[in-house]
């Protein structure tokens, strides 16, 4: 009686463990069930699309994915929202429930690639006769590890300086062109009560960009071989001028932005006149900024006449681990190398896609806002492609420079202990092959 | 006799019907994945392509992981602050309110109340609080003519921030601890005490500190494993900056593993925070020990 009890008890709770570890297989038998229908009848091949945008992304997703479902019948294409994508990945590429099409932060494929997760899409390439040029070569940098391309840039981006047009115009000025430009009018337009910040002139809010400075000093982050690059003169000149904006003229205060939620936020409120921003923020600047009039121009040169701006944006990828690599190269195709399509997402999400003859289209030759940043993609870079960069920007470079922000450490201090800390962690985090 | 034995038999099998799914659960979220983790800290395990033994070389690679000992130290300059500040302030939140005036249920449930918010929510709202010029924190100390700092901004002044919210948030849990400790303290020993003369201060030194020990010690422990575990706050408000003066070994080790899919080192970084956490554990043991128990 007591064991029969027992027994009941045990199995009850072997059937909800097996039924709690099932559900991956479960997806691998669906899967392979869509294989064998669309091989046999004319059952649709069903896609299954992972991305971590939600809300408005989320809508402008299902968009480009409702019109492609529609443009032909063999394939079905479903968005699947992943709150914490890149995790779920992770364990999904091992176990066989990986999705087919992978929205993909370029900049991870450098970390990626080389463990044989993503499938590479050259032979596509060469078979349907895309072309490489129509894309900006630094974004299928990004998107490239050990001369294998491994999927197609969906938008690109890069920074480029906005100003508010009122305050500007109020002081006599024009935006800005060099450095020596930049920091007269951030002068000028920086309002101080006392010692509380009105209006900072320029935000230095971003450490983060020092890259972007660095280029425009004409210098570059890492070297070839993977150290760091900027424990030299162009570093110098780079914390130089930050030094003269942040204590000489004293244009920002430390803390101004952090925290200021879209509708608050300093550039729309015009408590910061001017600052680096990119095309991602064109919606939320013109759906709050009612009253904010501004404009945009390329990243000032520096004090060489040299330009930089770092170029970033998202690409679609294929898991090494879909069971239907043509199929979702058929959807990447359709969205990002095709005119049409690619100027429909843009339109919809108002991103700059990455499909180069789009562009020629006069939603942008002839919308003012996205000029300076077509003329600013010309010479932008894409981050370096080393697995430790992103740890060694955010773990060496950017405390340092932070004490030095705050007056807490000497510039040549900064650069040499950055320099240090930075060119360890590059080799910590470097892949073991 | 016969007949006894048959009865413990009974009530032992059916002690193990009722405790099987409590171990199971816990031997195959708990014990599995700790046994786990300790073996993948030899390893070079990154989730996707690799899981080769690499024997000591991770703990080797955390001696002069310079990143990993700073994390170590803002953890321990948070506890000294935050701890003693954590059991003095609900201390004396909880005599305030062991007693029955009107009203005290009101004060009882409103000191209680952060504990409820999520920590990143309550997170959010204090980035607005702690606003260096549009805050509610600066513009209440710019009535009395302080420059209020940029409290998550400044090196000096980010660690005390995320002191302050913490203890904000965790105050009231440890004031129903103490609520319920200061109710076990036999009220025959007070009355005794006023007999021989000793006044309110003599009391609570000789009586109901030491009465309280136990409940101490309880959150004491959990004070110090929850700070030497800290990550959403500092996650939140401070990402770690600036300069890394917040950030903390679960920050670096979060970080270690899903960001650079190093899990074999971040198993071992781990590792030695349960190591630290067990050392810290041991160390309250014997201090709150020190004394005899008055009982």
């Amino acid at each position: 009686m007591k064991k029969g009890l027992v027994t009941a008890l045990s199995v009850m709770m072997v059937a909800a463990l097996a039924a709690g570890c099932s559900g991956n297989s479960g997806q691998e038998n669906a899967a392979n069930e869509g294989k064998a229908g669309s091989g046999s009848s004319g059952k649709k091949t069903e896609l299954t699309f992972w991305g971590d945008w939600g809300g408005e992304g989320q809508k402008q997703f299902e968009t480009m994915v409702n019109a492609f479902n529609k443009s032909q019948d063999k394939i079905h294409v479903k968005y699947v929202l992943q709150q914490d994508m890149i995790t779920k990945f992770l364990t999904a590429a091992t176990n066989g429930g990986a999705p087919d099409v992978l929205f993909w932060d370029r900049w991870r494929t450098s970390l990626y690639a080389p463990k044989n997760v993503l499938h590479p899409v050259d032979e596509y390439l060469t078979r349907d006769g895309i072309s490489k040029d129509d894309f900006y070569s630094e974004s299928l940098t990004e998107l490239s590890h050990d001369n294998k391309l491994y999927g197609l840039p969906l938008t690109v981006d890069a920074r480029a300086l906005f100003y508010n047009k009122k305050l500007l115009d109020e002081a006599g000025l024009q935006p800005p062109a060099t450095w020596d430009e930049l920091e007269q009018a951030a002068a000028k337009l920086t309002k101080w009560n006392g010692d509380k910040l009105e209006v900072a002139g320029f935000s230095m809010g971003d450490l983060g960009l020092f890259n972007m400075y660095l280029q425009q000093a004409g210098g570059q982050m890492l070297t070839e071989d993977g150290q760091t690059n900027f424990n030299n003169e162009q570093g110098k000149q780079v914390l130089e001028f930050w030094d003269r904006l942040m204590n000489k003229e004293k244009v920002y205060k430390v803390g101004f932005e952090l925290g200021l939620g879209e509708g608050q936020d300093a550039f729309v409120t015009g408590k910061v006149a001017m600052l680096y921003s990119g095309p991602w923020m064109l919606s939320t600047y013109n759906k709050y900024g009612k009253d904010l009039d501004y404009g945009i121009v390329p990243p000032p040169a520096g004090p060489g006449g040299d330009k930089g701006s770092v170029m970033g944006g998202f690409g679609l990828v294929i898991p090494e681990g879909s069971k239907h690599h043509d199929e979702a190269w058929e959807f990447i195709k359709w969205w990002t190398a095709n005119k049409d399509n690619a100027l429909l997402w843009a339109k919809t999400s108002l991103n700059l896609p990455g499909f180069k003859p789009s562009m020629e289209d006069p939603f942008f030759q002839d919308d003012p806002q996205w000029k300076p940043f077509l003329d600013t993609l010309e010479f932008a870079k894409i981050r370096p492609a080393h697995p430790g960069y992103s740890v060694m920007e955010t773990d060496a470079l950017a405390p340092n420079l932070q004490l030095n922000q705050q007056n807490k450490q000497s510039i040549e201090d900064t650069l040499k202990k950055a320099q240090e800390q930075g060119d360890k962690m590059l080799k910590d985090n470097a892949v073991v092959k | 006799m016969a007949s006894m034995r048959k009865v413990e038999r009974h009530e032992a099998r059916t002690a193990y019907v009722f405790i099987t799914p409590t171990v199971l659960l816990f031997a195959v979220f708990t014990v599995i994945p700790v046994v786990m983790a300790l073996y993948l800290s030899f390893t070079n395990y990154d989730v996707l392509s690799r899981n080769d033994w690499v024997g000591l070389e991770n703990y080797r690679r955390l001696i002069d992981d310079s990143l990993l000992w700073k994390t170590f130290k803002n953890v321990f300059l948070y506890s000294i602050i935050f701890v003693p500040l954590n059991i003095i302030i609900s201390l004396l939140l909880s005599m305030l309110l062991s007693r029955a005036w009107r009203g005290v249920k009101l004060f009882r449930t409103f000191y209680y109340l952060p504990t409820l918010t999520s920590a990143v929510a309550a997170a959010t709202v204090w980035i607005w609080l702690l606003h260096p010029e549009f805050g509610l924190v600066n513009g209440l100390l710019s009535y009395v003519g302080i420059t209020g700092p940029a409290w998550l901004s400044e090196t000096s002044t980010a660690m005390l921030s995320i002191v302050m919210l913490t203890l904000w948030q965790s105050v009231g849990s440890n004031m129903i601890i103490y609520l319920a400790g200061l109710q076990g303290v036999p009220y025959y020993l007070y009355e005794s005490a006023r007999l021989d003369g000793a006044n309110k201060w003599a009391s609570f030194r000789f009586i109901t500190w030491p009465q309280l020990r136990p409940t101490t010690f309880l959150v004491s422990t959990m004070a110090i494993i929850g700070a030497l575990q800290l990550f959403d706050q500092a996650f939140v408000l401070t990402q770690g900056g600036p300069a890394n003066v917040t950030k903390t070994p679960v920050y670096l080790i979060y970080q270690q593993g899903f960001n650079q899919l190093q899990m074999g080192y971040a198993s071992a970084q781990a590792f030695v925070l349960a190591v630290a956490i067990l050392i810290f554990s041991l160390i309250n043991m014997r201090v709150s020990k020190a004394e005899e128990s008055i009982i």
